[in-house]
């Protein structure tokens, strides 16, 4: 799976889950401002993103300092370089 | 519009006579229902607020036509899990055609600005999400479900801007997985036309409340329980509106 093909992974879960505009699925989206998600949807977002990638992430201490959608793109894709290796 | 302009002219200044009577008199109302009925001091205000939702019904029976469908086969007859589109600020006034007056709204900082409901609010111990956060709305609705209240949320948590449901967020819908209280989904439609978003001018409208069947969390599994209950009841809705 390339880097790309996770990143639109991401985006369609991210906006079947939550609902949200896909135009709107910038890397430089803030997850509350600008994707209007809120401090479940954050929970729920790790519950998702577990399932589809079938990775543990809930523990994670960085997974909390995620602040945009391009962070979380990159956080997926270091995770599953990590698991890979 | 000139029906319009007299809605205008005697709603408004109506509602104000209905808060200063309310404010004034509400201390005796209070002890008067305390003494008859012995309840909490909660549960009496949120009487107090239905039956000051009811006086604002009739103050604009002249000018609105109401409508209610599915309470006579269906009445919420224990603690539930209200939720309801959201469309207009009235969106709450016309709670008070809900056959039950023990509901607690959990609803947005912006409502407790109002200094003439604020105390009322407090005293009814609803419930200002956006102040205290999800955890501690957790934790006071499991507290007054147990004690037979019900819970009224608006998921969308703003009014919608084009009639049309927006996104709706999980809180009710986690509330009512970890609780195991149903939810009631409730369509309402026709307030937006009797004071659309932004405007301040009244006009004629015809409003219909729907209560549809009630949704048991039970039917949901799993870790995403919550999201399917919220997606189903969502579904629900959009297929009521498109009838």
């Amino acid at each position: 799976m390339t880097e790309k093909e996770i990143v639109a992974i991401i985006n369609k879960v991210l906006c079947d889950e939550f609902e949200l505009d896909l135009d709107k699925m910038k890397p430089e989206a803030l997850i509350y401002e600008d994707l209007g998600l809120d401090s479940l949807d954050r929970v729920d977002m790790v519950i998702v993103l577990e399932g589809v990638f079938n990775f543990k992430i809930r523990e994670e201490e960085s997974i909390r300092k995620i602040r945009t959608l391009g962070e979380i793109h990159k956080f997926v894709i270091s995770k599953i370089t990590m698991i890979l290796c | 519009m000139l029906k319009s302009i007299l809605m205008n002219v005697t709603v408004f200044p109506m509602m104000m006579f209905e808060i200063f009577i309310g404010i004034f008199f509400s201390p005796m109302i209070f002890l008067v229902i305390k003494i008859i009925t012995y309840w909490e001091n909660d549960k009496i205000v949120r009487l107090m607020i239905w039956l000051y939702g009811r006086g604002w019904l009739i103050i604009v029976s002249p000018f609105v036509k109401f409508k209610r469908e599915g309470f006579k086969r269906n009445p919420i007859k224990k603690p539930s899990i209200i939720v309801v589109n959201h469309l207009s600020f009235f969106d709450t006034y016309f709670m008070s055609l809900l056959p039950i007056s023990n509901v607690v709204f959990t609803i947005r900082s912006w409502p407790f600005k109002m200094f003439w409901y604020k105390p009322f609010m407090q005293l009814a111990k609803y419930i200002d999400v956006e102040k205290i956060g999800w955890d501690k709305t957790f934790e006071y609705g499991k507290e007054l479900l147990s004690k037979g209240s019900s819970l009224l949320f608006f998921p969308e948590g703003h009014r919608s801007r084009n009639g049309k449901l927006q996104r709706f967020h999980s809180g009710a819908f986690k509330l009512s997985v970890a609780t195991g209280f149903e939810v009631v989904p409730l369509c309402i439609k026709g307030t937006d036309q009797l004071l659309p978003p932004g405007k301040l001018f009244l006009y004629p409208a015809k409003v219909y409340l729907k209560r549809l069947p009630s949704v048991s969390p039970n039917t949901f599994k799993g870790e995403t329980a919550h999201i399917e209950m919220r997606k189903s009841i969502k579904e629900m809705m959009e297929k009521t509106f498109s009838k």
